[in-house]
């Protein structure tokens, strides 16, 4: 074989030929320049939750260094809100955090709503906690199913996809659609339920509890599930208020804060609950929280399933209230033709204010509102700006993955970089609302 | 409504919350510079960028307010000049609004939120957009540095004192700051059916579209 001669040149300018033999490994390790090693996880890998890239800086395979870098899915949402109606928003804000949808437009609606200072009619307002805490299940199916993959635990992803499935098709059944559902509006709802809303829901609620306890005992007694959670990515309380953590992570960490027991909204001052809490702080705590929220989101539903009243699903305003009156139709999304009946032969003013409505929507009070709620990741919130006018002059929204990202660094310093797996699955982040 | 939380003993969260004219109270005292504006039962402080680190130094400290965390932080552009938000038609009745200043700002806001005794607050802090400028809180609230690289990335201020003042949600290399208002919508341009350009939102015009 020929031999390049630059490259034998090359070869001998600074060549260091390093022999070990026996015990001389500690000589071999002074002989070499001692330097991190910068690895990039990302953003196309499989266990980053979507697009999100880290550089690690390793010490050998242990992590001294951990920098998220995010924005490959930047839509600028925020910024489309401020070219579109009020209600149009719902639409958009609904796309962020696509695995809990209904939190993004409740808290959205919510901080309009509070801005036009009005009241939603209680029975929107169960059927909007109801379909909440349904949703908080299945997101915490989806961590239980994206973090147990990651960990080599293929049944359980299948297992976490399937049960999902069945609360995706009480949503489907309800607004047409399986995610993004743009179902809770300023003002109320889009529709109201249909008949068999609550046989469905009953079925949900005998199915989820055995289905849950399962999971419970597959994981609790897999000994890889605990090798693997227990003592990584630890952050006591104090590391959860620097780094502006909440949720799951801030009540693993003993810290029994629910925004819905502390700033009650859509009336969960009504409902009897607890918020869990561990005391250890580690991947396995928040796995223990998680697992005990989705019971308490049953227990939620239950109440307030038995407490479902009647009456309109709307604001009564029909300045501000779209039409929700009309039938549900076979596609989903229907047309009443009694309602257009009225609009279109009995009352030309009812069809301007349709017009009006639908093409240049209402306007909103000038002002400014923070609004949060509890979101399965922790504290959402919108910051709205309104300047009275019908569209939004400033939507920020405080994004929940967003900011649990900043622990990471803290939570894998000092690990193996397996562990950085265990602790981006523990953090939950979704790649849609971190880079909204 | 939140008078009725008493969080479970063990962790201090078992105080009950300011009300917002006592934190209010609590925070003019020690600053008599701020100013307050309550809207929506919330409160809103308004002070200089001056103070602003000591301010929120102060809220975090003190064992009235303890204010643990900072949860949020954004920005809005007020631009400079007159601008006049009208609605398409004139026949319906609805208000009119203007804005009109002399000096265009950037209104950043930042929302503390106590843990312990389950109340918050919102400071506001403005700075001219022409050369937008604060100083950084990560050396108070750690949880700011995402925070702020955000409000850099979408508006240009800059925070001094911030570990790593670099974009975080656009490129790179992306030019300007897209969520001030001066900042031109539909830089690509899209063509559409018989070698028709729409133009962005802000300029369009319907009848011509139609046409």
């Amino acid at each position: 074989m020929a031999i390049d001669p630059n490259t034998e040149a090359r070869i001998s300018d600074d060549a260091r030929a390093l022999f070990a033999v026996g015990a001389d490994w500690e000589s071999v390790v002074d002989a070499v320049d001692y330097e991190t090693l910068t690895v990039n996880m990302g953003p196309q890998h499989p266990s980053t939750h979507g697009v999100l890239r880290l550089v690690l800086e390793l010490d050998g395979e242990t992590v001294t260094n951990l920098k998220p870098i995010i924005g490959y899915l930047h839509t600028g949402i925020e910024k489309n809100a401020e070219y579109r109606t009020w209600v149009q928003g719902t639409t958009f804000f609904t796309r962020m955090d696509y695995l809990a949808p209904l939190y993004n437009e409740t808290a959205y609606c919510l901080g309009v709503e509070k801005l036009l200072d009005i009241e939603v009619p209680e029975r929107a307002q169960a059927v909007r906690v109801i379909l909440m805490e349904f949703n908080r299940i299945a997101s915490h199916l989806v961590w239980l199913a994206t973090g147990g993959m990651e960990l080599g635990s293929t049944t359980m992803m299948t297992f976490g996809f399937r049960d999902r499935e069945h609360i995706l098709d009480l949503f489907e059944s309800q607004s047409g659609l399986r995610m993004n559902h743009a179902y809770i509006r300023p003002g109320g709802l889009a529709q109201d339920v249909t008949d068999d809303f609550k046989e469905r829901c009953e079925s949900l609620l005998e199915l989820l509890p055995r289905k849950i306890a399962e999971y419970e005992d597959l994981l609790k007694k897999n000994p890889i599930w605990n090798d693997r959670l227990r003592g990584v990515g630890h952050l006591d309380a104090q590391q959860c208020y620097e780094l502006g953590v909440t949720g799951p992570l801030l009540r693993a960490a003993g810290v029994p804060w629910d925004l819905r027991k502390a700033q009650p909204y859509s009336g969960y001052e009504r409902y009897e609950f607890d918020v869990p809490t561990e005391s250890a702080g580690d991947s396995y705590a928040r796995f223990l929280v998680r697992i005990e929220e989705m019971r308490q989101s049953m227990r939620i539903i239950r109440q307030a399933l038995d407490t479902l009243p009647g009456g309109p699903v709307m604001h009564a305003d029909k300045r501000i209230a779209w039409p929700s009156q009309q039938a549900l139709g076979p596609d989903g999304i229907g047309n009443d033709p009694e309602y257009i009946r009225h609009i279109m032969g009995e009352s030309m003013e009812s069809l301007i204010n349709h017009f009006k409505l639908v093409t240049q929507g209402f306007t909103v009070p000038a002002g400014q509102v923070y609004q949060p709620v509890e979101s399965p990741r922790g504290e959402l919130g919108y910051a709205i700006t309104s300047t009275g006018t019908n569209k939004p002059y400033r939507v920020h929204v405080r994004e929940p993955s967003f900011v649990n990202l900043q622990a990471a660094d803290e939570m894998s310093k000092g690990h193996m970089v397996a562990d950085v797996v265990v602790v981006v699955a523990s953090l939950d982040p979704v790649m849609g609302g971190v880079d909204r | 409504m939140s008078e009725t939380f008493v969080p479970s003993a063990g962790h201090g969260l078992t105080r009950a919350p300011l009300s917002i004219e006592e934190i209010q109270q609590r925070i003019t005292d020690a600053f008599p510079a701020v100013t307050a504006t309550h809207q929506h039962a919330e409160l809103t402080l308004h002070a200089e960028a001056d103070v602003l680190v000591e301010l929120l130094t102060f809220c975090r400290e003190d064992d009235e307010l303890c204010f643990e965390m900072l949860v949020d932080l954004s920005g809005v552009h007020w631009p400079a000049g007159e601008h006049v938000i009208e609605r398409q038609s004139s026949t319906t009745g609805w208000p009119e609004y203007r804005i009109s200043r002399e000096q265009g700002v950037i209104e950043v806001l930042y929302v503390l939120r106590s843990f312990s005794r389950n109340h918050h607050v919102r400071i506001s802090v403005a700075t001219d957009d022409e050369a937008a400028r604060l100083p950084s809180v990560t050396g108070v609230y750690r949880t700011a540095n995402f925070h702020e690289r955000e409000v850099y990335d979408f508006f240009g201020v800059e925070f001094e004192g911030h570990p790593d003042m670099t974009r975080i949600l656009m490129p790179d290399d992306w030019l300007g700051h897209p969520h001030r208002k001066d900042y031109p919508l539909g830089g690509v341009e899209v063509e559409y059916k018989h070698d028709k350009f729409i133009p962005p939102p802000d300029q369009r015009d319907l009848r011509e579209v139609i046409d």
